[in-house]
């Protein structure tokens, strides 16, 4: 494309700088916090951080709900993408635009409707009651479960965006001669639709995971301090206690926890060819 | 010459003048109620001082953090924070000694308000009362053990340990518990044990009173600054009285050490503890009035923590005392409360 890679670096040069002094400097100032004691370089906030009981449970807590999160709108968004990818060209248009919807919504608006839904006055607690399925309303606010379902809508239509795009590469007679060669359903997708969309895989999973790892607002507002994640931790350690260095440490184990899901999904998906 | 010489007196007027006009004050504050203050207490100084106000605002531990980055050449001059912030703030030689021949409004205070954590580094300049807000039609309280009875199991919200209610919730409780003193352990352990009863630990008066509005949570306690965001709700909230009586708290003015500007942040002090501005503030119901000059309505009155036989009653929990265990309290909150 370019005449030299001269050329091709020189264009990128720019973008390159402004990461390097706008992103990467300035974290690696504040991540380097983590590692630095009085008398040098130190792990003793990483040992401090995992010798508590409290922050063992959130990082656990974090770790189930992002894979949990990242897991079911993989499974919602594979039957999702599926679905689209077999509609007429008119309709699929108008279902993605749906799909894309939430994410022009902003993310505090979309967590506050939950408020609303899972409340003890809200539609669920409306309806179990009707149905004479509880005599009281139920708790569902301020738990994991209120946790989980706003990261999931939040961060669905990250995966089914990915898996569309991944879905619709497959060659149209693909599944289809599948099912003639005698392959069931079951077969069809373990056999022939995840091989071929497991890139879509890898980017949706580490862009759900890695979004359920760090988003702010939902745990806070939905989970509040009953239901700390490590994101509503790390805010509550710079903005109440002033204690930067444990904020680095959670900052490192975040940013950790995201690489590993990367590669890991990676692997898997290399894994199966 | 004479062209010369009178050139130059304009430019010594016109400097003078522009020197005057560049007077600037700048305070750190708490961000709520920022354009009722701008109405009843920043605007008039400025209209009598000749000096420009920068107001800067944020959470506690953000402006003290600044203050601290920013000792050598303080970037505040005079802050208001609570006095357990203060007397922190203090402990780390960062405060100026407040000149009380400045201050002639000093003597009108409340005698608790005077010299709030010694050595007249700072002076209360608003009282709070801390109690418990609940749904009249729903529940009935009496004493702040209310809170963890089996009544209000599930419907009931506390303030976080973090916060300033915190504290003041934990002192109450353990009254409660027929124990004095500052060893809050037990009560710590019996709000572990109820924790599933707790809808939520909640950070920000804000906070609870949307959820007490959305009848998520029917009792809570809270600071009588709050109270107006409960009494014009349409559900019946009204403010207890337990029998272990009323938590309270103030909040103080602060001066930086070395800030250069003593002058006009004492003048700027003293005008708002002025019984002038004190009863500005209080008609608008921005803050509970610490000068005891202050005469208000029977209804501004019902919204604030005010007179003194209702500040003389208020069980308050030293600063000294909060800054020595906060982080034992803590310790155990994170180890049996959230878990």
């Amino acid at each position: 494309m370019f005449s030299s890679t001269r050329e091709g670096l020189a264009l990128a040069l720019p973008a390159a700088i402004f990461a390097l002094l706008l992103f990467i400097l300035p974290v690696g100032i504040l991540l380097s916090e983590a590692f630095q004691s009085d008398d040098g370089w130190t792990l003793k906030g990483y040992i401090d951080f995992f010798s508590k009981p409290l922050n063992q449970k959130v990082f656990l807590r974090t770790l189930k709900l992002g894979v949990l999160v990242a897991g079911t709108a993989a499974i919602i968004g594979y039957a999702a993408a599926f679905s689209i990818t077999n509609l007429s060209p008119k309709a699929r248009g108008r279902v993605f635009g749906l799909v894309i919807l939430p994410l022009m919504i902003s993310p505090v608006a979309r967590t506050y409707a939950w408020i609303v839904i899972l409340g003890r006055t809200g539609i669920v607690n409306d309806t179990i009651v009707g149905l004479g399925l509880s005599d009281t309303p139920i708790r569902l606010l301020f738990t994991e479960t209120a946790v989980f379902l706003g990261l999931l809508q939040l961060f669905m239509p990250l995966m089914i965006i990915s898996l569309l795009s991944a879905m619709e590469n497959i060659p149209r007679d693909v599944i289809p001669a599948a099912r003639v060669l005698g392959a069931n359903w079951f077969q069809v997708f373990f056999k022939v639709i995840l091989p071929l969309t497991k890139e879509g895989l890898v980017v949706g999973g580490t862009l759900v995971f890695t979004g359920a790892l760090t988003a702010y607002i939902t745990p806070a507002i939905l989970g509040g301090s009953k239901v700390l994640m490590l994101e509503t931790l790390l805010y509550q350690r710079v903005n109440v206690a002033n204690d930067f260095v444990s904020a680095s440490v959670i900052a490192m184990i975040l940013i950790v926890m995201s690489f590993t899901a990367n590669l890991l999904l990676k692997r898997i998906a290399t894994a199966r060819k | 010459m004479k062209n010369l010489i009178s050139l130059s007196a304009m430019c010594c007027a016109l400097a003078t003048s522009a020197f005057a006009q560049e007077k600037t004050l700048t305070i750190s504050t708490y961000s709520f109620a920022q354009d009722a203050y701008k109405a009843a207490l920043y605007d008039p100084f400025e209209a009598i001082c000749d000096c420009n106000l920068v107001i800067e605002t944020g959470n506690s531990v953000e402006r003290m953090s600044k203050i601290e980055a920013n000792a050598a050449d303080p970037v505040i001059d005079m802050a208001v924070i609570s006095s357990q912030d203060a007397l922190a703030l203090s402990r780390k030689d960062l405060l100026s000694p407040l000149d009380l021949a400045q201050l002639s409004n000093h003597s009108k205070l409340y005698p608790a308000a005077q010299d709030p954590i010694g050595g007249n580094m700072a002076v209360g300049y608003t009282f709070y009362a801390s109690s418990i807000v609940y749904r009249t039609d729903l529940v009935e309280i009496n004493s702040w053990a209310d809170l963890l009875d089996d009544k209000l199991a599930g419907n009931v919200s506390l303030p976080n340990i973090t916060g300033t209610q915190g504290p003041l919730t934990l002192m109450m409780l353990n009254k409660a518990a027929g124990n004095e003193g500052t060893d809050f352990t037990s009560v710590i352990s019996d709000i572990g044990t109820h924790a599933d009863d707790i809808v939520t630990f909640y950070s920000r008066s804000s906070e609870l009173a949307q959820l007490m509005n959305q009848e998520e949570v029917i009792a809570a306690p809270v600071g009588r600054f709050a109270w107006s965001r409960f009494k014009s709700s349409p559900l019946p909230f009204a403010w207890a009285e337990p029998k272990e009586g009323q938590a309270g708290g103030m909040n103080v003015m602060i001066m930086t050490k070395g800030n250069g500007n003593e002058e006009l942040a004492h003048m700027f002090m003293n005008y708002w503890l002025s019984t002038e501005v004190q009863t500005r503030v209080a008609e608008a119901l921005i803050d509970s009035p610490a000068n005891s000059e202050v005469v208000v309505s029977d209804e501004v009155a019902d919204n604030l923590t005010y007179g003194a036989d209702l500040i003389n009653s208020l069980s308050i929990l030293s600063p000294a005392d909060i800054i020595v265990n906060r982080e034992a309290w803590v310790e155990q909150w994170n180890t049996e409360v959230i878990r």
